[in-house]
């Protein structure tokens, strides 16, 4: 410790002070990582937002045509979510082009066949293009169906049987999932966005610590100093880290204060994140803060210059989001200790873990970051090396 | 003194440095003279230890620069070729932070600023930012961040290149009165005028190796020419053209 505090006060300190003051006070590396890291949760309630207007507009409008033909049929389809309008006319792509989702025509010898048994047609009209079409025409089908499932039983109790010997059994839905499960459905972009954010950033700054640096030749007077080439990348990669892992707070911060304003409740999922894990989740975001910044920094300085180093940095941002999703789409079970050990996943996963309110194992959560960390020591390791590459400097 | 002795280099197929012997003296200016591509720039480099060199050996103040960069660096001062200077922090702060990178605290680091910010006339940009400073300014306080930690050698290239007349002056006055006080001084240029008026000894480089060292004055004799120019192109291309004409057809 006393190491540490001496190496603050010496040379290395005023190392790390440079950095930090030229990175937080690049007004436009500043500005692009508090767009990025309040952009998503705004989105996310608005989405939600968005969400809870289509489950509330889940209603399907039907238009029954010929209803005098069939009396009761408006009255047993008509529900809570079924709005039933009995029209005398009408032209079903007409109707369908205007408010209904679908068009049911009643056949004019209706009443007649089905006394008699005849099977009378019913002619159901759809707008396969529409977006709506499948889950209305789904809606209708469960009605008409459990209506006909109703008529037959009447019809075989009326001849003396009973109705069970046509229903050998009976199926009823029962939805397990826990509001912090359901929340966790929605909220399962999170973990992705939040490390994005990191990437996102500190792009900007990376990028000008490293590759601009070297091309404004500022770099080469840096390197000029009494100073070992660690602690160049060291304070380096704690400057960018700073404003990524800032950006990622900011967007913990933005995300739980507009909590209370989506609507959660209405869409049956409960908040569940406590501030013990937004404070975890702040935390185990710092050591891959770290090791975005530093391998940020290592690619930045490969690059040939400032330009090709942006293009870099952003195809590396893109890079993390891919794999989580592949990861996620390949259905591989990332719970296992294993993968908590490996930067990005694990981070992934605690976030989840956190996200519905439930505890993150400490020794994984604690494992997995030794290894982030070790990670940034052995990249800190490369980019010293990096530093005395004589292709480094410019004209030479 | 640095002492350059028997270095060479190369960058891929092309050779920069043949063999290159010299020394720079405490309390003298010493300038390297030639074209562009001479190979002045990497040899600063290599002094600095910034390059390394493929063989021989370089000692700043009789330290191996390729054992010992740190220490040898802290006893140098350096003007590159571009400023280097921090856009975003202001004179005081960079020359507070590089000073401080040189391990100066206290009382000694506010001595220091003082004097630099006295000697190169910075009072005026002394809290601005450096972003937007004139050629002559930035100049300025990139000589002040090589002097603040009162190096015993200092190592300059092309220094009054783009400066105004009154801010060549106050380079030309501050060299001259570090020249005085002992510290060893070596400048690249391709500028006559300049090495005339500052130099106690000239080495002229082609090809990667001195063809030509002394006063300026015993140059032209030596060349018997009656100007620096003169005599720096018999000395440099003379011995080019003497050398494509040695080898055999």
């Amino acid at each position: 410790m006393k190491r540490i505090k001496a190496m603050l006060h010496g040379p290395m300190g005023a190392l790390l002070q440079k950095e930090l003051l030229e990175t937080w006070r690049d007004r436009r590396a500043l500005w692009m990582a508090i767009c990025f890291s309040l952009l998503f949760p705004v989105m996310l309630a608005g989405g939600s937002i968005f969400m809870l207007k289509k489950h509330t507009e889940e209603s399907t409008r039907l238009a029954l045509l010929g209803a005098d033909f069939a009396p009761l049929l408006a009255d047993r389809l008509r529900s809570d979510s079924l709005q039933v309008d009995a029209l005398e006319e009408g032209e079903p792509q007409t109707l369908l082009a205007g408010d209904y989702d679908l068009v049911l025509e009643v056949s004019e010898g209706f009443a007649g066949d089905y006394r008699n048994f005849e099977a009378p047609p019913l002619y159901l009209y759809i707008d396969s293009s529409a977006s709506s079409s499948g889950r209305a025409e789904r809606h209708l089908q469960e009605r008409l169906g459990a209506l006909q499932q109703l008529v037959v039983q009447q019809r075989v109790t009326a001849r003396g049987l009973a109705p069970q010997l046509l229903a050998p059994w009976r199926l009823e839905v029962r939805d397990v999932s826990t509001p912090s499960r359901r929340g966790a459905m929605l909220l399962a972009a999170v973990p992705g966005l939040l490390i994005l954010t990191l990437f996102v950033a500190s792009l900007a700054t990376s990028v000008d610590t490293s590759a601009g640096e070297r091309e404004r030749l500022s770099l080469e007077t840096l390197l000029m100093q009494p100073l070992p080439g660690w602690q160049v990348v060291v304070a380096k990669t704690l400057a960018v880290a700073s404003i990524g892992w800032v950006g990622a707070l900011l967007a913990i911060a933005a995300l739980v204060s507009l909590m209370p304003l989506m609507p959660l409740a209405e869409l049956g999922i409960q908040q569940a994140t406590t501030t013990a894990g937004v404070v975890t989740m702040g935390l185990l975001l710092l050591p891959l803060a770290l090791l975005v910044a530093v391998v940020q920094i290592l690619l930045a300085l490969r690059s040939q210059s400032f330009k090709d180093a942006q293009t870099q940095l952003s195809i590396l941002q893109v890079a993390p989001v891919m794999l989580l999703m592949v990861l996620d789409v390949s259905r591989v079970e990332l719970e296992g200790f294993h993968w908590q050990l490996v930067p990005l996943v694990g981070q992934q996963q605690w976030l989840k873990t956190l996200l519905i309110g439930e505890p993150v194992p400490v020794l994984s959560l604690l494992a997995g970051s030794c290894v982030t960390l070790l990670l940034v020591a052995v990249a800190v390791r490369i980019g010293a090396g990096a530093l005395r590459r004589e292709n480094l400097l410019s004209a030479t | 003194m640095i002492e350059v002795q028997s270095i060479s280099k190369h960058f891929g197929a092309q050779q920069v440095l043949r063999d290159l012997t010299f020394h720079a003296a405490d309390g003298q200016i010493t300038a390297l003279l030639g074209a562009n591509g001479a190979g002045k720039t990497s040899c600063l480099r290599i002094i600095t230890g910034l390059l390394r060199a493929d063989s021989g050996t370089v000692r700043v103040g009789k330290i191996d620069v390729a054992a010992q960069p740190l220490a040898v660096r802290r006893q140098l001062g350096v003007v590159g070729d571009r400023e280097g200077l921090y856009e975003r922090l202001t004179v005081k702060e960079y020359l507070t932070l590089f000073a401080r990178m040189q391990g100066l605290t206290g009382e000694r680091l506010r001595q220091s600023l003082d004097e630099v910010r006295g000697a190169l006339e910075l009072e005026d940009l002394w809290l601005r930012r450096t972003r937007g400073f004139s050629q002559g300014e930035r100049m300025k306080v990139s000589l002040a961040r090589a002097l603040v930690h009162r190096p015993q050698h200092l190592i300059l290239d092309e220094p009054t290149r783009g400066l105004d007349v009154l801010a060549a002056r106050l380079l030309r006055r501050t060299l001259l009165r570090l020249r005085n006080e002992g510290t060893a001084i070596l400048f690249s240029s391709h500028v006559m005028s300049e090495v005339l008026e500052l130099s106690d000894r000239v080495l002229v480089m082609a090809e990667g190796r001195v063809v030509g060292a002394g006063g300026p004055q015993a140059l032209m004799r030596e060349a018997h020419c009656d100007n620096l120019e003169d005599a720096f192109v018999s000395l440099a291309y003379g011995s080019q053209r003497e050398q494509v004409e040695g080898e055999p057809a």
